[in-house]
């Protein structure tokens, strides 16, 4: 079929060899990479350049590293970026990047503790400032965090402060019962700790490494979880109920793109723990509600990629919800909880939890909640 | 193993397990609880007033059956003051309709309500299977779905009914929100989920008393009280956003049976944060997304992932189209992005011909209408007589249109 040969040029730059296709447009290397790296440069232009924010002074960025694929490449992007500021004497003063990584091992036992990558991490970008922090220390860096637990758990539950932190995390998140809630949890106690974190350090917000497919995935299972309405912060640049501003620099790539980009870094292989899928064949049921998301994302982007990335993108055209039907802060997620009388009738699942912590635990907070089967 | 007894009576035997929360309870209460729930969704939402008639849309399915089943039942029992009346389409396909119209019939008797069955021959002029012969079997679907989501409201108002209620339940909602945080359809995002729709440019309210009942409580409510249905699966396959869709809601509904509920809440909590330029009325001209099985297969033939496939096809061009944009001129990059962002608003008019609710000036019944009426008769064998070269030309197109 003519117009399908392959050139044997790059179609962009007319010069070196084509060696990959680019959203259907052959071209080499070096044009992939500045293409890929184009997209969240310009993404993060206001804090380069400070736009809309003071000129002097500290600006600081947390950048949260799950030493996954997008968190690599978006730290590796950054601090080019910022080596590059740096070089300029007269230039705009930027932006400073803290790193934040929570060993990986205090989350899930099965993965080995990553300190060798730690310190390679500190070696390849030493224009960022590293700090790394066991899971449990949410209890030290968010000390209400032990009164929240109390509060939102089956009444068996205590949390006694005389048990370790290590402990007392763990006693916790035992005592939740699904695959879906305990993802659920655990991501909102992790955000919880960076949230923590970044107030601690002063930061002016968070650079997120999610890709565009991770966005979408996290769009519907959001959406699946009841927790509508935080898609608002959860997966759009801008304002959290945090104080924090929330960025998604990597939003318009896709994880082939990420994983095309990382290849031509060999360093960044040593720092990437590969992420496990879920394997094909546990059961649908047994799976929780954000693997089932990122599967469908996965296997409906294979076909539609465009679509997926719409989903977020459609997301994003949602107004950060205005004060008029926002009630107050849920106690466990932090999300701006909905006015109960405004925004549904729907009758409960379950009728066992129509008690008073409603009013402090949003709705999808309450489903996750111990004591529910289902 | 002693049977279980009853989760809410404590008395009979447990022989349903709720879907909704895996709640055991006995025959009885099941029932009981269903209807309170429906009950109090119509309280909660104010959604009759004493003395209105009101139409039940009913096909002889599970899901208007059960609707017009219990709204008898309230009705009596809470003393409602509502004069129901069932109302049905006959597409006019032969041997489709025929068994659930029967149904319907039966059902009228059973529930003691007048029922009026109205023919799309009557509404338009034109039975499907008078379509089908004209268009060829490819693109009917959407002469029916449009037709179908028109003749309700058209037949109300020949009854001089102005609330109408259909058997849409909580599955179908929650299909709705996804398949158009899928399409990007923030319009209908903003009002799919609202239980009533319908606006200052209807004269008929439309309503979904059965919104957060679960489809598979509907079928243990149909078969426990013994109801006479009929099943009318579409038997095309729904177009391919909403076959996604229904297949995720599905999947979800065995990882953790309230979603169905959390999605209609999260559709309910999202749809305020639509922007009010976006919202539109309430389109009904446009409400290919509430129909639930068939009624968007898509015209010209299109497969079942065509719908899909090609707004991937149209999102790839826009978005090549805008890095060529960005990549060249610096100076226009902000304008083009926020054009990206910016939202389509829809003004909501009347038809000109029919008087009906559209957004274009004349609804897309009217336009479908005017190209079947065109073809009417049909001038195959004059044109093969004459045929001179820009006939043939338009007679191939024509081909090619219809024949798909």
């Amino acid at each position: 079929m003519p117009g399908k040969e392959i050139p044997d040029r790059c179609m962009n730059c007319r010069e070196a060899q084509p060696a990959f296709i680019l959203r259907t447009r052959h071209v080499c290397q070096d044009c992939y990479v500045r293409f890929v790296k184009y997209k969240p440069f310009k993404r993060t232009e206001n804090y380069r350049l400070r736009r809309n924010m003071p000129q002097d002074g500290p600006c600081k960025l947390l950048l949260p590293l799950s030493y996954g694929l997008s968190s690599t490449v978006l730290l590796h992007m950054l601090h080019e970026q910022i080596e590059a500021m740096r070089l300029k004497p007269h230039g705009p003063k930027g932006y400073e990047l803290l790193v934040l990584t929570i060993d990986p091992s205090t989350i899930s036992p099965t993965i080995p503790s990553h300190d060798e990558a730690f310190s390679l991490a500190e070696k390849l970008f030493p224009q960022c400032s590293f700090t790394t922090v066991p899971f449990h220390s949410i209890f030290d860096l968010d000390p209400n965090i032990g009164e929240v637990m109390s509060q939102y758990a089956h009444a068996d539950f205590k949390d006694q402060t005389s048990l370790s932190n290590q402990e007392r995390l763990e006693v916790f998140r035992a005592s939740i019962s699904t695959a879906t809630s305990k993802v659920d949890i655990d991501n909102i106690l992790i955000n919880r700790l960076i949230v923590a974190f970044a107030q601690k350090m002063e930061c002016r917000g968070i650079v997120w490494g999610d890709s565009d497919s991770k966005l979408a995935a996290k769009t519907l299972a959001n959406v699946a979880k009841g927790r509508g309405s935080a898609v608002t912060w959860q997966v759009c640049d801008g304002m959290s109920p945090f104080g924090l501003e929330y960025n998604f620099p990597l939003r318009d790539l896709f994880t082939v793109e990420l994983r095309n980009y990382a290849s031509f870094f060999p360093e960044l292989a040593e720092l990437i723990i590969p992420h496990e899928q879920p394997s094909e064949n546990t059961l649908t049921k047994n799976l929780s509600i954000d693997e089932l998301m990122v599967r469908y994302v996965l296997t409906q982007g294979e076909k539609y990629p465009g679509v997926m990335l719409n989903v977020t993108r459609t997301a994003s055209k949602l107004q950060s919800s205005g004060a008029s039907s926002a009630g107050p802060q849920c106690n466990l997620c932090g999300a701006l909880t909905f006015d109960a009388n405004e925004a549904s009738v729907a009758p409960q699942a379950t009728g066992q939890h129509s008690d008073n912590l409603s009013s402090q635990i949003c709705y999808a907070c309450a489903r996750s909640r111990p004591d529910l089967s289902c | 193993m002693p049977p279980t007894p009853c989760a809410n009576c404590h008395a009979d035997r447990a022989v349903i397990i709720r879907p909704k929360n895996r709640q055991k309870l006995c025959r009885q209460c099941f029932l009981n609880i269903f209807e309170t729930e429906v009950h109090e969704t119509i309280t909660a939402t104010k959604l009759f007033q004493r003395g209105e008639r009101v139409a039940i849309g009913a096909s002889g399915g599970k899901d208007s059956t059960v609707l017009a089943s219990v709204l008898k039942t309230l009705n009596e029992r809470y003393d409602y003051g509502l004069q129901l009346t069932l109302l049905s389409i006959d597409e006019g396909i032969k041997g489709y309709r025929d068994d659930s119209l029967e149904t319907v019939k039966r059902n009228a008797e059973q529930y003691a309500m007048p029922l009026v069955i109205l023919g799309y021959g009557e509404l338009y002029g034109w039975t499907m299977d008078q379509v089908v012969a004209q268009v060829g079997k490819k693109g009917n679907c959407t002469y029916c779905g449009v037709f179908r989501r028109q003749a309700l409201d058209r037949g109300a108002e020949r009854l001089g009914i102005k609330h109408v209620v259909t058997g849409h339940n909580a599955d179908d909602v929650a299909e709705t929100v996804m398949m158009n945080l899928l399409r990007g359809d923030l319009p209908r995002l903003a009002r799919g989920t609202s239980i009533v729709t319908g606006s200052a440019a209807s004269e008929i309210k439309r309503s979904k008393p059965l919104k957060y009942a679960y489809e598979k409580e509907i079928v243990l409510y149909a078969h426990h009280k013994q109801l006479d249905y009929f099943s009318t699966e579409c038997i095309y396959s729904p177009e391919a956003f909403r076959g996604s869709a229904r297949t995720l809601i599905k999947d979800l509904e065995k990882i953790r049976p309230s979603s169905i509920l959390d999605i209609v809440r999260s559709g309910e909590e999202m749809a305020e944060l639509v922007p009010s330029e976006v919202r539109g009325g309430a389109a009904a001209d446009e409400e290919a997304a509430e129909t639930t099985g068939c009624g968007s297969q898509g015209g010209s033939g299109r497969t079942r992932g065509g719908e899909m496939a090609e707004m991937e096809r149209k999102l790839a061009e826009d978005e090549a189209a805008a890095d060529r944009e960005t990549e060249v001129t610096l100076a226009t990059a902000p304008a083009a992005r926020r054009k990206k962002n910016a939202v389509k608003s829809q003004v909501l008019g009347k038809c000109e011909r029919c008087g009906y609710i559209s957004s274009q000036r004349v609804c897309k019944a009217c336009t479908l209408l005017e190209g079947l009426n065109k073809n009417r008769p049909r001038t195959a064998i004059e044109m093969e007589e004459s045929l001179e070269e820009s006939s043939s030309t338009l007679r191939r197109l024509e081909k090619v249109e219809l024949g798909g």
